[in-house]
């Protein structure tokens, strides 16, 4: 096998954090159609979408209800058939209230009109593939949630010469990819494939951590032929961010502010290959996705496939709730997540899991000084010294900071949980990116 | 003891010819306004005249390109000093302070979740928007106190940070490092605040605070200047305009309203007063008494300063004047 | 040769000015808060100290001893030492006024650093000959320099550190300055003259 013949390289830093992964060997649920959904107009990077419903509108499972407010924006689409209730101020990940399309189910399940499979996908031309891709609203589904078609636009003069296919999961408790990987591995390996027409390359690699390794099994099965390759990573933590990936697989270094594109390369998640396939060949666009509900905080952990727009809170009671000492429950996993501040927030085309952790599951001593032990330096796979900045940032210095590189921390978390004395580095490094951005945009005017 | 004497001299008169030259070939064109002027501004180097420190606005000004209202921190008599330096009119400048429009602890505002991160408001903002309920509220992890370059700030008991009057000095830090923008430049004339910057509309923010502003308009109707206006769901001051008669924060249900002025004035009619009743009947709080055709006069307690009888009075009779002891021990005898 | 060489190095090292005899301080306290001012202050001290136990030497041998007038030692260095620093400061607030503003004080100041003064002294009372003079007092100069800089970079990381409310300033400024002092201690028996 192709496979085989592929050297893999080793990144700098990482860390081992235990790999709990709970529900790895839990089948696929899907959720009911919950009664009403909240589909945020803003689930991705870039504008947020604009909604082309207005209340009292009937729609059914596919049916558009925004547009995409820009190039860098995706559409969004009704993960139910029923009534549009209006447009709403509603909680949202990011923090605040935003607009979000209330929803309101009839139960009747029914799938847009116009959804057709195509039976040929893969004698569509490549910017057919692109404009369905971008016309089903189809992100970034590891979390980053970049407009998939965005990443597949890459400008004049930077040449591509290899999709990987990230499924390493690195993450600890998540499993929503792994069961994706075991459940449709001929879906992921199509939409690469898809995927790789479009950018005009021959090579695919798809990378899994060696914790899956029946996952690499089912993927290599469906594996048809070409230049598509499946490798088997080594398990360390974070193994899925781009960056580190390319340098395992092709010991590329992507240049201090830069893009994969800049080393020839674009990264694209399992989940997104998956839902490349169910666009293109099935004609669906993106309303569901495949989540996992995990954590020690959570009474019957499970794999779902959720409706976008469901509320968090009717996910954890579909669970079974949640146990009497949860302190803290996170969108994604555990090392990267973002904390609910409300549980009826909605899931979003990029919430991989739902994590409920205890109080012994997390780190809440107080922030002591700095010891100088040079761990979080050790551990950070970027090759930034974060005491240096985070220091400079504790004392406003942001100019210091960014002299130390802050601007290329990639939040992995490597640093903060190393850290012996509990400062949290990596909410001052997002703070000291965000002040000195704000800082940029004001120098610009 | 002759010897001593030539030789001292003779090295005395070689340095000094020495250095003569010296200063020739070393010859720097400075101008001595600067460093009297860079001693007089106050020091604190804190960058809001828009110059690199005290250094570089006394630069400025000497070389014409900067303005000596431009700090905001010098004492009034620092200023005069300066102008009268450079030969130019100092111009009145308006004391300013920094006020900060949100008054959370009283209004009750809760976390929304425990907030375990770093020690700043600009990092809490971050997450979530920072964790009190209310998105535009103070979150009081005392940014502005850190950024301030005067020590005019203290973090009050009950989580607010307190601005002493006294210190501040108006030069913004304080404004443009807050994540919320809820703190802005006031006139110490015109303290009468909405201490409130919420943008939601009245009944959410009736749900997480007592004493946010509900838009409710009562403030607006009974302005007699026009002054308040309700915009953006929020009200808002003109200063122009503005007489701190304080007759909105009598009016506002919830309070929102305060007077932060450390003074009042009252009315006083002179001597001129032929009794027209025009000031008696204009007056919104009925604080002036008298018969026709007889001199009027003002209840110093009840009168609330607005100068509308000022307006009012065709005489000139009315005249606003700063309510200290002395006017209210007058009241007190009834004179 | 080798003799001066050797008196080069125990100037810069083994007797440092600062770290070994404890001349100068002030400066030493003074302007260690940067690096840059550091460098800046080290070169004009290297410039007022070798010059000026140049000519001290000279004025000492030429003019004091012959007329039999010692006792005007004192007066005639420190008038030799004030106009080199005149001079220096002429040069940096022509070349650097960057540096003349952060020197501020401690230029002029130079004046009565012990550090320059002890160096002439310690020419004339050691009989040091010409070219010895000369290359003591740049060493001693050098090694003044070097333990500003070395102290200066430290104090930069100081800032950084949480230093605990009684100690901040000066206070810990002093224990590492002590402590700096105990490692110059290791250059003790490198020079045997």
């Amino acid at each position: 096998m192709a496979s085989d013949t592929i050297k893999t390289y080793r990144f700098r830093g990482g860390v081992h954090p235990p790999e709990e992964k709970l529900t790895k060997s839990i089948p696929v649920r899907t959720m009911p159609m919950p009664d009403k959904v909240f589909i945020p107009l803003s689930q991705h990077l870039g504008a947020p979408a604009k909604p082309i419903v207005s209340p009292g509108d009937r729609v059914t499972v596919g049916t558009k209800i925004a547009d995409a407010g820009g190039f860098v924006s995706a559409p969004v689409h009704s993960s139910i058939s029923g009534v549009v209730k209006g447009i709403v101020d509603y909680p949202h990940p990011a923090g605040r209230n935003l607009p979000a399309v209330e929803i309101e189910g009839d139960g009747t399940d029914q799938r847009d009109g116009a959804v057709k499979p195509r039976s040929n996908p893969m004698d569509l031309d490549p910017g057919q593939i692109k404009e369905i891709i971008r016309e089903a609203g189809l992100v970034g589904m590891g979390g980053a949630t970049f407009p998939t078609h965005v990443k597949l636009s890459p400008p004049e003069g930077k040449p591509i010469d290899t999709l990987i296919i990230n499924g390493a999961e690195c993450e600890p408790y998540l499993t929503a990819d792994h069961r994706l990987m075991l459940d449709a591995p001929d879906h992921i390996v199509t939409g690469a494939e898809l995927m790789g027409k479009i950018l005009g390359v021959r090579r695919i690699i798809i990378a899994v951590e060696k914790n899956k390794m029946d996952a690499v099994a089912a993927l290599k099965k469906a594996v048809l032929g070409g230049d598509t390759a499946v490798v088997a990573l080594a398990v360390k933590y974070p193994q899925g961010a781009e960056k580190q990936l390319i340098k395992a697989l092709l010991d590329r270094s992507v240049p201090s502010g830069g893009l994969p594109m800049d080393v020839k390369v674009v990264v694209q998640n399992v989940g997104t290959a998956n839902a490349v396939y169910e666009a293109v060949a099935e004609n669906r666009p993106l309303v569901s996705r495949y989540c996992s509900v995990t954590g020690p905080g959570i009474k019957n952990p499970a794999n779902l496939v959720l409706r976008i727009g469901t509320p968090v809170s009717k996910v954890i009671e579909y669970c079974g709730g949640l146990t009497q000492d949860v302190r803290k429950v996170i969108l994604g996993g555990p090392m990267m997540g973002i904390a609910v501040w409300d549980f009826s927030v909605p899931v979003m085309k990029g919430t991989s899991g739902i994590l409920a952790l205890t109080e012994e599951y997390l780190d809440e001593n107080r922030e002591g000084p700095c010891l100088r032990c040079g761990n979080c330096v050790r551990v950070c796979p970027m090759g930034l010294t974060p005491l240096m900045f985070a220091r400079h940032t504790q004392l406003g210095a942001f100019d210091r900071a960014e002299e130390f590189n802050v601007m290329d921390c990639i939040e992995c978390g490597c640093c903060a949980y190393e850290c012996p004395a509990h400062i949290p580095l990596v909410h001052l490094a997002k703070y000291a990116k965000a002040e000195i951005q704000a800082r940029r945009r004001k120098a610009q005017g | 003891m002759f010897e001593s004497i030539i030789v001292l001299a003779g090295l005395g008169l070689l340095s000094a010819l020495g250095l003569g030259i010296a200063s020739r070939a070393f010859h720097v064109d400075t101008d001595q306004r600067i460093q009297t002027i860079a001693g007089l501004l106050p020091g604190a180097n804190c960058g809001a005249c828009g110059f690199p420190g005290c250094n570089g606005l006394a630069n400025a000004i000497v070389s014409g390109n900067g303005k000596i209202e431009a700090c905001s921190a010098v004492s009034d008599e620092n200023r005069k000093e300066i102008a009268r330096l450079m030969g130019m009119e100092a111009a009145e400048t308006v004391k300013r302070v920094a006020v900060i429009h949100c008054n959370f602890p009283a209004g009750g505002v809760g976390n929304k979740f425990e907030y375990l991160g770093v020690t700043d408001c600009r990092a809490a903002n971050l997450v979530a928007g920072g964790p009190k309920q209310c998105v535009y509220a103070c979150i009081g992890l005392g940014t502005c106190k850190s950024v301030c370059p005067f020590d005019a700030v203290t973090m009050g008991d009950s989580g607010l940070p307190v601005i002493d009057p006294e210190k501040c000095v108006a030069c913004g830090k304080c404004v443009e490092a807050c994540p919320k923008k809820i703190i802005d430049l006031v006139p110490v004339s015109r303290m009468v605040q909405v201490l409130c910057s919420s943008r939601d509309k009245g009944a959410r923010v009736k749900k997480v605070c007592s004493v946010g502003c509900i838009n409710c308009m009562l403030c607006e109707r009974v302005c007699p200047f026009e002054a308040i206006h309700v915009i953006d769901n929020i009200a808002r001051i003109d200063y122009e305009k503005c007489r701190v008669c304080g007759l909105c924060l009598r009016e506002c249900p919830t309070g929102t309203i305060a007077n932060l002025r450390g003074w009042e004035v009252v009315a006083e009619i002179g001597e001129s007063c032929n009794g027209c009743t025009l000031c008696a009947r204009a007056c919104p709080v009925d604080t002036i008494s008298g018969t026709a055709k007889e001199r009027h006069i003002v209840d110093p307690e009840r009168c609330i300063g607005c100068g509308i009888c000022v307006d009012q009075c065709k005489r000139d009779a009315v005249t606003l004047v700063k309510k200290t002891a002395a006017v209210r021990k007058a009241a007190a005898a009834g004179e | 040769m080798r003799e001066l060489i050797l008196l080069i190095i125990s100037a810069v090292l083994v007797n440092n000015f600062v770290l070994a005899r404890f001349l100068g301080i002030c400066p030493f306290l003074g302007v260690s808060k940067k690096t840059e001012t550091a460098v800046g202050m080290g070169m004009a001290v290297i410039f007022v100290m070798t010059l000026s136990s140049l000519f001290t030497w000279l004025a000492y041998t030429y003019l004091l001893a012959p007329f039999h007038i010692e006792y005007l030692q004192t007066i005639v260095f420190i008038l030799i030492i004030a106009a080199f620093v005149q001079l220096v400061e002429m040069f940096i607030q022509k070349a650097s006024p960057a540096l003349y503003q952060a020197l501020g004080i401690y230029l002029p100041l130079i004046t009565t650093n012990c550090a320059v003064l002890g160096v002439a002294v310690i020419n004339i009372q050691t009989t040091h000959n010409f070219w010895e003079s000369v290359l003591f007092g740049f060493g001693a100069a050098v090694g003044f320099a070097l333990a500003l800089v070395l102290f200066a970079g430290i104090r930069e990381r100081l800032e950084l550190s949480d230093i605990p409310r009684p100690l901040q300033g000066t206070a810990i400024a002093l224990i590492t300055a002590g402590i700096l002092a105990l490692a110059f201690m290791g250059f003790t028996g490198l020079v045997k003259m």
